[in-house]
C-alpha cells in the first residue's frame, strides 16, 4: 500500500508535467473512443440500409443457389420453412420471394432488369421499399400487374406512373415469356444500382411469368436487431436439418459489404496506430524525465534493500496511475462526445453522392458508442501506457546504487 | 543487548581500485575488525576511502581483493541480487544529505524499510511511533522532508537506518550539512541509540566533533589503514 501511495504521490510532484501527460492520455483515448463511435455508427447504417432495402438480415435458398442462382433452384419446403421461421424469438419480419432477370422494355428503350416478385404485406415487414416510393403507390394484392421501378430505370425507359412496361423473360421451363406490366409507383432507395436495376412486382405475377406455379426463390428474414443473427442461425440450421437449404447471414449475401466495413476498420486501426505512437512517445519523455530527476532517490531505495523488480513495480504503477487518471477522462469525454452525435448525427450532405455508393443513404450518419467499444479502447490504452513505462522501469531498476547515490 | 567482544565486521585485506582516465586506489589492503556495540569512526582526508570503506561494508560496491563478512556473511561471496536482500535486514544506511524519500511523511519513511520487509502497517507504525517519542521528534512525524529543518531530517534518517534493529548502522559524513548544534544533536541521539539498544555505527566524518565523540578512530590516507585508535568510555570494550 506504501508503494502505491508513493506512485501516486510520485505521479503529481510534477504537476503541470503529469497533467500534460494525463490530457495526451485522455484526448487520444477520447479520439479512439470517439472515431470507433463513427465506424460502428457508419457500418451499423451500412448494415442496416442495405438490410432494409433488400436483402434482409438472414436468407435462406435452396443450397447452392447463392453461387449459381437459377430459376429452378427453389426452396424446397417453403411451408416447413415458415413453419421453422415463425417458431424462431426476436424475428420482425420475412419475405417469400422470387427472383429472376429480364428485360424491361417501352416503345422508347429498354434495359436489364432483376424482378423481385413479392407479397406486398409481408416485404413492408422486411424492407423499407414502400417508404422509398416517390410516385405512385406501393403495390397490393389485388392490382393488375402493377409494377415498382426505381427512379433511374423510370427515366432511362422514359415511363411516368401508369404507363406500360412489358417483361420479357426465360421462363424456368426455357422457354421466352412474356407480359405486360403497368407502373405503379416509382421509388428511390438511394442505392444507384437498385433504382437502375429492380422492378418489383407481385408475387404471384412473378411465378406466372417465370412459369414457377407457387415456388419461391427465396426467404428473407429481419431480426429486431443484428446480434440476434448468430443465434437465429443455429437455431433455424438445426430446425432444418435434412432440408436441401442453405442459410445465409447477410455478410455471406453480400460479401462485398463485410469486406468494405473489414477495410475501413484496417485504416481505421492504421490511423489509431499512428496516434498511440505518438502519444507513446510523450509518455515514455514523461517518465524518462521523471527517473532521470530521481535517480538519487533510487539510489538511496535500492541502498536501503529495495530490490529491483519493486522499482520497476514502482515506476509502472506510477504509469498506470497517470494512464488510469487518462483513462477516466478519456472515457468521460469520449463517451460523451460519442453520445452527443449519436443524437444530433454528422452531417454528409455534401458527400451524399458518396455516401450512397457505400450504403449510406442519409444526409445524416450517427454514433454509436458500445460496450466493446470502451473496453477495446481503455484495454488498448492502458496495454501501451504499461508497455511504454517498461523501459525506463528497466532503466531504473539497473542503476547501481553505489554510482545513483552520488548523482547530483 | 550488545556482546561488544564478538567480531560484527570482519575486513581482510581488502583493496578496490577505480579505473577512470588514471587508477584511484580507493582502498589499499585494508584490514580491520569491529565488534558489536560499536561506535566507530572512520577518517582521513578527502579522498582517503572513507565513502568507499563504507561503501563495501555495506555491499553498496564490491572489492577487487581481499574478503568482508557482515555477522559471519561473505559479502565478497554473495551473489548481486541477495546483496539487496542482506542490506534490507542487516544493515541500515544514513546518508551525507537529502537521503530521505520526500513523497512521505516523517513516520512513512520510518516505514519504508519495514515495508519492504513485508511488516504488517500496524506494527511497523507503532514502532516508528515509538522510536519518534523516544527521541522527543513526534511532533513531526505527519511531516514531509521539505518541511523539517537538516537536522531534524537527519535524525529522522537516523530513526529509519535502526527501525528494524539492524546489526549494522553506516552513516557517511552524517554532520557533514548540520550546524554545530544540530551535529551535538544528532550525535546524542546516536549514541543514546548505541549506549541503550546497542545499535552498532560506523560512520565516515572530517567532523572533530564526530571524531572526538567516537568510540574508536579509523584513520585512512590514499585508502590505506594508518591507525585505529581506541578512545572514550568504551576504549576497553572494543576488539580491533
Amino acid at each position: 500500500m506504501l508503494f502505491f501511495s508513493m506512485a501516486w504521490r510520485n505521479v503529481w510532484r510534477n504537476r503541470r508535467r503529469s497533467l500534460l501527460t494525463v490530457s495526451a492520455i485522455a484526448l487520444g483515448l477520447a479520439f479512439n473512443i470517439f472515431m470507433r463511435g463513427i465506424g460502428d455508427g457508419f457500418h451499423e447504417q451500412m448494415v442496416d440500409n442495405s438490410v432494409r432495402a433488400e436483402i434482409g438480415h438472414i436468407q435462406v435458398h435452396r443450397s447452392g443457389y447463392h453461387d449459381d442462382p437459377g430459376l429452378n433452384r427453389t426452396l424446397p419446403d417453403p411451408e416447413k420453412v415458415a413453419q421453422a421461421i415463425r417458431s424462431l424469438p426476436g424475428v420482425r419480419g420475412y419475405s417469400f420471394r422470387v427472383l429472376g432477370n429480364g428485360l424491361a422494355s417501352t416503345a422508347e428503350n429498354s434495359s436489364g432488369v432483376q424482378i423481385l416478385g413479392v407479397n406486398p404485406a409481408e416485404e413492408q415487414t422486411v424492407t423499407t421499399i414502400q417508404r422509398a416510393i416517390i410516385q405512385g403507390r406501393y403495390l397490393a394484392n389485388g392490382m393488375q400487374r402493377p409494377i415498382l421501378l426505381g427512379d433511374r430505370l423510370a427515366a432511362h425507359l422514359n415511363v411516368s406512373l401508369d404507363d406500360k412496361v412489358v417483361l420479357m423473360v426465360q421462363a424456368a421451363d426455357g422457354s421466352m415469356g412474356a407480359q405486360l406490366f403497368r407502373v405503379a409507383g416509382i421509388f428511390r432507395s438511394g442505392y444507384p444500382e437498385m433504382d437502375e436495376g429492380v422492378a418489383f412486382t407481385l408475387r404471384s405475377d412473378a411465378q406466372t411469368l417465370f412459369g414457377l406455379g407457387d415456388r419461391v426463390s427465396e426467404v428473407a428474414l429481419l431480426m429486431d436487431s443484428s446480434r440476434q443473427i448468430p443465434g437465429v442461425l443455429e437455431t433455424l440450421k438445426k430446425d432444418l436439418t435434412g432440408e436441401s437449404v442453405e442459410i445465409l447471414p447477410w455478410w455471406q449475401v453480400e460479401p462485398f459489404l463485410q469486406q468494405f466495413i473489414q477495410i475501413d476498420d484496417a485504416f481505421f486501426y492504421i490511423i489509431v496506430l499512428i496516434f498511440f505512437v505518438v502519444i507513446s512517445i510523450g509518455i515514455l519523455n514523461t517518465l524518462m524525465m521523471s527517473i532521470f530527476e530521481r535517480v538519487r532517490e533510487f539510489g538511496v531505495m535500492m541502498a536501503l534493500g529495495t530490490k529491483p523488480r519493486q522499482i520497476i513495480r514502482l515506476v509502472v504503477a506510477e504509469a498506470f496511475a497517470l494512464g488510469l487518471v487518462g483513462i477516466v477522462a478519456g472515457t468521460l469525454i469520449g463517451s460523451a462526445l460519442t453520445q452527443y452525435f449519436a443524437r444530433q448525427g454528422i452531417n454528409l450532405s455534401s458527400f451524399s453522392a458518396g455516401a450512397a455508393a457505400v450504403g449510406i443513404t442519409s444526409s445524416r450518419v450517427y454514433s454509436e458508442l458500445t460496450i466493446a467499444n470502451l473496453f477495446y479502447s481503455n484495454l488498448v490504452v492502458l496495454a501501451v501506457v504499461l508497455l511504454v513505462a517498461l523501459y525506463p522501469a528497466v532503466h531504473a531498476a539497473g542503476l547501481r546504487p553505489v554510482e545513483a547515490i552520488r548523482h547530483v | 543487548m550488545c556482546e561488544p567482544n564478538m567480531a560484527l565486521v570482519e575486513v581482510q585485506h581488502v583493496s578496490k581500485t577505480y579505473h577512470d582516465h588514471v587508477d584511484v586506489h580507493a582502498l589499499n589492503d585494508v584490514t580491520l575488525s569491529l565488534g558489536k556495540g560499536s561506535f566507530a569512526a572512520v577518517t582521513g582526508p578527502s579522498g582517503s576511502g572513507k565513502t568507499t570503506l563504507l561503501n563495501v561494508l555495506g555491499g553498496l560496491d564490491r572489492p577487487d581483493a581481499g574478503r568482508i563478512q557482515i555477522a559471519g556473511v561473505d559479502l565478497t561471496a554473495t551473489p548481486a541480487d541477495q546483496l539487496a536482500d542482506f542490506r534490507l535486514h542487516h544493515i541500515g544506511f544514513v546518508f551525507q544529505a537529502f537521503n530521505l524519500l520526500p513523497v512521505l511523511s516523517v513516520v512513512e519513511n520510518l516505514e519504508f524499510i519495514p515495508a519492504l520487509q513485508g511488516i504488517k502497517t500496524e506494527k511497523r507504525r507503532q514502532r516508528a511511533r515509538e522510536l519518534l517519542n523516544v527521541v522527543g521528534l513526534a511532533q513531526i512525524s505527519g511531516k514531509r522532508p521539505n518541511d523539517l529543518s537538516g537536522g531534524q531530517q537527519q535524525r529522522v534518517a537516523v530513526l529509519r537506518a535502526i527501525m528494524t534493529e539492524p546489526e549494522l548502522v553506516l552513516a557517511d559524513e552524517p554532520t557533514a550539512n548540520l550546524d554545530s548544534v544540530n551535529a551535538a544533536l544528532l550525535l546524542d541521539m546516536m549514541e543514546q541509540l548505541n549506549h541503550d539498544k546497542g545499535v552498532t555505527f560506523v560512520f565516515s566524518t572530517h567532523d572533530p566533533q564526530v571524531m572526538q565523540r567516537a568510540h574508536r578512530l579509523i584513520r585512512l590516507k590514499d585508502g590505506a589503514l594508518i591507525a585505529d585508535e581506541l578512545q572514550g568510555p568504551g576504549a576497553n570494550a572494543i576488539s580491533i
